[in-house]
């Protein structure tokens, strides 16, 4: 083991490295190129990079589990994920150098980190009663306005041609929203929405969206304050009321201290879009039209309304303008052409429908059903058999289909083709491959029971009051669907929505769904945890200054108490603990610093990543000598041009809204960050374990050690 | 045409041990198990190289099931070793080192294997008797009205597993939950001998650490669709059970090699299903309320009953099979004919509960004596650390402590009375020296393997405890200020102790026997060890070593 260099360590850093133009809310994409099969990809995700990437090596093995574990649980988080993981190997490389022992790096930074997520506990802000504004038209079109105004802007940065093409669709913009009225809730009237589409191409082309800026500011923001007078920080039990002594009245000019919470759900949305507003916008579309859903659905029952994210369903359609893309109750789905006259003659009346879990094909056979393969069939008899056994079961299918008068079938895996001609000939629509939930959501509304086979079916388990049209808002000849058309079916008081994706550009279909599920899980998490942090690099920046603090104590005052799980082991490195303990914390807040600065510097309003890092040393500065980083950091995020916390998507544009993160997802991000960091700082050899025989390849040597 | 070929002649190696390939694969070995060793270990990444999974642990049982070895000594050496660890699970890494410093210290001293072997043996005898006697100083007896002394034990156990990388938090939690666990199984009721229940693991992956619970009962994961159909009401104060290993998924059961002839229009599925579908008829005719199978069930059979408000939950799994006949009082019903009446069994309730994405059956049962304990964590490898630590409940002081007590105490013993076993085993008093000596020092420097950070090791001549100390350290008045506790974390260095380097030769003394009795309550975070693992690992790491000194030819057959 080589003390000043650790092999593992370094190929963490340099994968990391590579994802390091995902952080922060202005991505740069990357073109993933295949040489071998002329393939190329467009990925603007850690997740999507790593899916690309050969990670074989064992380092690289390990950090795809983790960045894979944490998408999988959270469906967030990956990018700090990833560049957290670069940032600490890094600094416990540096440790290593300065010559820590491992088992005290160790120690220490997960005892740091501990600290951390104790101390951003204080910059939590709590969340609730969002739905009781639901019904506010003001904040929603108040949040369109945003949604125009800032997101071309970020999302393209360099395409500045795509704004003015975005403002020409305006209109028909506005048409596909008409639609989603006109299909489902009588919310608002086309005519509404099309007022305010002048209404922000004015705005954004007079650059003054000032009177707009103001009533937000005073809805969002100063909803209460608190005055306390007293030059100490106050902390009550729950940390949810922090506020500010106001003694720093001249230095940070009029900033009140202010009791933070959030109870509007416009205001939470723009927080945690983090510059992705359009994506925000079809999420916020999506949770109202729940909303609306179960509130009807319960009548005056009071049952506290939840997003319910399984029942969001989205569906791409590559090769139309962003504009098009629109949030619809129900369920939206292709078919092929050919059934053009079927649906015309069944989109007038409800329709029973029968739902099949597996295939829909005469050999499928449920999960766990072993075939015999030797079983062979002979004819005793010398008739003619001219039926195939295909067509037999197909007969029987259409036997039971008419029995009890079903016209549609909805089947979670593969339907025999030749079964689909056969039911549209007989006045009914098959159609396979749909989602699980999609299935769930179908029962509830309609009433059917799921079944493995047709055999199956008995008048309990077929569904009543599905409608089926064409999905028609969209002029299909500018679509690359030749011979396919989309439909949609729906249920009344259906808990489903779909949203539909579109992009020109076909290589950012699937950028676009992951950025929609980002935004929708954000949102999902910060509903269902009633809190969120302040964002916009908030809890990282009292993370890094925190550190400095401690670092700072501890070289003040040698003897500390250990904690952390060295505490109760006797070994040397206990004792020895504080001697070692300011370098390697400063070393753990050195990647806070590498993270805020690039987080910083992506935002493109700093040209280097060195005038990043002056720009946070000088905050850090400023924060540590306040005496308290965490007042400190609550009184800039409430100078909303300060610049700092609230840069996240640009000074040039002044925004307003306050930035948010949530909670327990980024929290886990940074433990399984430091912890495969960790992990890898104390392996010292990789062991191959072949058929044939065994290698050691020990990291000194870098040659190999047989057994 | 078939062909032969000539035999090749076997190879026959004689003294395998003096062969420097065979020394140079020991060192490797001792190599990375020693580097393993402790709560401060190294770790070891294991994979194929072909891109196959990574398994980050430093766990003998992990280690020792992947390390395909060459060698037939290291081969002896290695399967004795998972031998003993798939009995108690604990102690691998120990017996391990052990088994190679005998071997390697062996060597060195040069005498007759023989020699060696019977030395080593009374040894291990006086080592034994020793540990298993009243006097012994490194031994706390389990005072069941306590939890502290279990709690100390399961924290040293889960400690010593860095791979999980468990905060102190986390680590706190996981132990009180395994005590809780291990707690739940035993019988309210006993007579003469109790009968433990039994703690199920269910695994939750991605979730937090600080979210693992305990609950008594079983859990059975389900699927989605299986929840939204939601459970029927109960009818009465318990629910009567029919637990099946037989598939009922509708399969014909194994045909046989040679084929089948079936004449056309008769299906042999329907046939099946003809029988399964009796079947439920006589389910439903004889009340029961809630049928389980190890594998699928039918759809149209589960239809059937669920019709009939039976509850059917399938593909239990052969490992939910034992405890869900324990926990019901149900005989597994191995076919599709008729069931006997005595077959049957009963719960209290049944309820849905969700963890994580992941829903649950939540089994009742009316007397618990199984429960299930859902543990979390972050990521696999931590999992599978954490899955392979329950153990039964008796301490040896850990942290190297019994090792160098036990070193000073044989030193001791083997210079203060060597008459009885000079006279018994025939020997000379240098040859008893030289491997005292050995036998101590393999004790001692395994002791010392728990230090990976360059440190020194001490012992104190009062009680012989393991004592950790910086490399390069200043005089040794400030000693008892730089050495705050032993390894188990029993003694203070601010008592009077006087130390030793561990491997500097010293004159024997008599450590301190008979522990006193406040001793297992003063300490709240004691380093403790199993103490039967421990004594087998003993055990089994001399009789190896033993064994493999013993080894004068390897004959190999090379067809």
């Amino acid at each position: 083991m080589n003390e000043k260099r650790h092999m593992g360590l370094q190929q963490l850093a340099s994968f990391a490295e590579t994802g390091r133009t995902f952080l922060g809310p202005v991505k740069s994409s990357k073109f993933i190129i295949d040489e071998e099969r002329h393939e190329s990809v467009l990925i603007s995700s850690t997740v999507r990079l790593l899916e690309s990437l050969d990670l074989t090596s064992a380092v690289g093995q390990l950090l795809s589990e983790a960045v894979q574990a944490q998408n999988n649980t959270y469906r967030t988080g990956t990018n700090t994920l990833l560049f957290l993981v670069g940032a600490w190997s890094s600094a416990a490389e540096e440790c290593l150098h300065l010559g820590v022992p491992i088992s005290l790096i160790v120690s220490v930074m997960s005892e740091g980190l501990d600290s951390c997520i104790e101390e951003v506990v204080s910059l939590q802000v709590p969340v609730y009663n969002v739905f009781d504004h639901m019904d506010n038209t003001k904040t929603f079109s108040g949040f369109e306005t945003f949604s125009v105004s800032l997101g071309p802007f970020h999302q393209i940065p360099s395409d500045a041609g795509l704004i003015q093409k975005k403002h020409n669709l305006k209109d028909v913009a506005s048409q596909s929203l008409t639609i989603y009225s006109l299909s489902g809730r009588p919310v608002k009237s086309p005519k509404l929405f099309r007022h305010q589409a002048k209404v922000e191409v004015d705005k954004d082309t007079s650059q003054t969206p000032q009177t707009l800026k103001n009533s937000l500011l005073a809805d969002t923001c100063c909803r209460k304050s608190i005055l306390i007078h007293s030059r100490h920080f106050n902390r009550t039990d729950n940390n949810q009321q922090i506020s500010k002594p106001d003694g720093f009245l001249e230095q940070h000019g009029a900033a009140t201290p202010k009791t933070y919470r959030c109870n509007d759900l416009v205001e939470l949305e723009m927080g945690l879009s983090h510059g992705d507003h359009s994506s925000m916008k079809l999420v916020d579309n999506a949770i109202r039209l729940q909303y609306q859903n179960a509130n009807m659905q319960q009548g005056n029952r009071t049952m506290p309304f939840m997003f319910d994210i399984s029942r969001i369903f989205t569906y791409c359609l590559p090769g139309l303008p962003e504009a098009f893309s629109c949030v619809c109750p129900g369920y939206i789905t292709v078919t092929s052409i050919s059934s053009t006259t079927l649906i015309k003659e069944l989109q007038n009346q409800p329709v029973r429908v029968v739902l099949i879990e597996g295939d829909l094909t005469e050999n499928y056979r449920h999960l766990g059903f072993n075939k015999s393969a030797n079983i062979k069939t002979v004819l005793e008899n010398t008739k003619v058999q001219q039926d195939s056994s295909e067509e037999l079961w197909i007969n029987h299918v259409l036997q039971v289909l008419s029995k009890f008068n079903v016209n549609l079938v909805l089947a979670q895996g593969n339907v025999s083709d030749y079964l689909i001609e056969k039911c549209i000939h007989s006045k009914r629509l098959v159609i396979g491959s749909v989602n699980g939930n999609v299935m769930q959501a179908f029962a509830e509304a309609s009433g059917a029971v799921q079944v493995a086979y047709v055999t199956q079916v008995n008048e309990n388990c077929v569904g009543n009051g599905v409608h089926v049209t064409f999905w028609g808002s969209i002029p299909l000849d500018v679509v690359d669907m030749v011979d396919r058309m989309a439909i949609m079916l729906k249920t009344e008081g259906i808990n489903l929505v779909t949203v539909v994706l579109t992009s020109p550009v076909t290589a950012h279909m699937q950028a676009k769904e992951d950025r929609f599920w980002t935004c929708a899980y954000r949102l999902y998490y910060a509903l269902k945890e009633q809190k969120v942090f302040l964002g916009g690099g908030a809890v990282e920046f009292l993370c890094l200054s925190h550190l400095q603090i401690l670092a700072e104590q501890s070289l003040n005052k040698r003897n500390q108490v250990c904690s952390g799980w060295l505490r109760n082991t006797s070994s040397w490195l206990a004792s020895s603990l504080a001697l070692y303990r300011p370098t390697v914390l400063k070393c753990l807040a050195s990647g806070w610093h590498r993270y805020l600065s690039t987080l910083i510097y992506n935002t493109a309003s700093y040209s280097s990543e060195f005038e990043a890092s002056t720009f946070i040393q000088h905050h850090l500065q400023n924060a540590i000598d306040s005496g308290s980083p965490s007042s400190y950091i609550l009184n800039e995020c409430s100078k909303l041009n300060s610049g700092i916390f609230n840069s996240g998507i640009s000074n040039k544009l002044e925004q307003i809204a306050r930035v948010y993160d949530i909670v327990t997802p980024k929290i886990e991000a940074w433990r399984r960050a430091l912890d495969l960091v960790l992990l890898v700082l104390q392996t010292d050899s990789e062991i191959i374990t072949g058929l044939g025989h065994t290698q050691i390849n020990s990291q000194v040597s870098e040659g190999f050690l047989f057994l | 045409m078939s062909r032969f070929e000539a035999k090749k002649p076997s190879l026959c190696k004689s003294e395998p041990l003096t062969s420097e390939r065979v020394r140079a694969t020991l060192s490797v070995l001792k190599g990375i198990v020693t580097s393993c060793y402790g709560p401060l270990g190294r770790l070891k990444q294991l994979h194929n190289g072909l891109g196959g999974s990574v398994c980050t642990t430093s766990q003998s049982s992990a280690l020792l099931a992947n390390l395909s070895v060459t060698h037939p000594i290291l081969k002896i050496l290695t399967t004795s070793m998972q031998n003993h660890v798939s009995c108690f699970s604990d102690c691998g890494l120990f017996t391990a080192i052990l088994c190679c410093n005998l071997i390697e210290n062996a060597q060195r001293i040069g005498l007759t294997p023989s020699t060696v072997i019977k030395l080593n043996k009374h040894l291990l005898r006086l080592c034994i008797s020793y540990l298993k006697s009243e006097a012994c100083g490194c031994r706390i007896p389990v005072d069941f009205s306590s939890t502290q002394i279990l709690l100390c034990l399961v924290r040293s156990i889960l400690t010593s597993k860095p791979a999980s990388m468990l905060t102190r938090k986390e680590i706190d939690h996981i132990s009180t939950l395994i005590l809780r666990a291990f707690l739940l199984t035993i019988p309210e009721n006993t007579e003469d001998h109790i009968i433990l229940g039994e703690s199920i693991i269910v695994p939750l992956k991605g979730q937090r650490v600080i979210d693992s619970t305990v609950l008594p009962g079983i859990l059975i994961e389900m699927s989605e669709v299986q929840l939204m159909k939601g459970l029927p009401v109960k009818k009465s104060d318990s629910l009567k059970v029919a637990l099946f290993c037989a598939s009922l998924s509708g399969d014909l059961s194994d045909t046989g090699e040679g084929t089948v002839v079936v004449s056309y229009g008769v299906s042999l599925e329907n046939a099946v299903l003809d029988q399964l579908l009796n079947l439920g008829r006589q389910l439903v005719s004889d009340h029961v309320d809630l049928v389980m199978c190890q594998k699928v069930i039918h759809p149209s059979l589960k239809q059937f009953l669920s019709m009939h408000r039976v509850i059917a939950i399938d593909r239990v799994g052969v490992a939910l099979m034992e405890p869900l006949s324990k926990v019901t009082g149900s005989q597994p019903v191995g076919s599709l004919g008729s069931i006997s009446p005595s077959s049957y069994g009963s719960v209290k309730d049944l309820c849905t509960a969700k963890f994580g994405f992941k829903h649950f059956f939540h089994l009742i049962p009316n007397e618990a004596t199984v429960c299930s304990l859902l543990l979390c964590n972050r990521n696999d490898t931590a999992w599978d650390e954490l899955k392979l630590t329950l153990k039964e409940p008796c301490v040896l002081l850990g942290g190297g402590c019994t090792e160098t007590h036990l070193a000073a105490y044989i030193r001791h013993k083997t210079c203060n009375e060597p008459e009885s076993i000079l006279k018994d085993e025939g020997c000379n008093q240098t040859e008893l020296h030289l491997i005292t000596e050995a036998f101590c020092s393999a004790l001692e420097s395994l002791a010392a393997s728990l230090e990976h950070d360059g440190g020194e090791i001490l012992t104190d001549m009062k009680y012989g405890h393991f004592w950790s100390l910086q490399a390069d350290s200043p005089s040794i008045v400030n000693w008892p200020d730089l050495l705050s506790r032993c390894g188990c974390g029993l003694y203070n260095s601010q008592e009077e102790l006087s130390w030793s380097f561990l491997r500097s030769t010293c004159h024997p003394f008599a450590p301190q026997t008979f522990l006193p009795h406040e001793a297992a309550g003063s300490a709240n975070y004691l380093t403790l060890d199993c103490f039967t693992a421990k004594l087998n690992g003993l055990q089994v790491a001399v009789e190896t070593a033993n064994l493999i000194l013993d080894l004068s030819y390897v004959i190999e057959d090379k067809n």
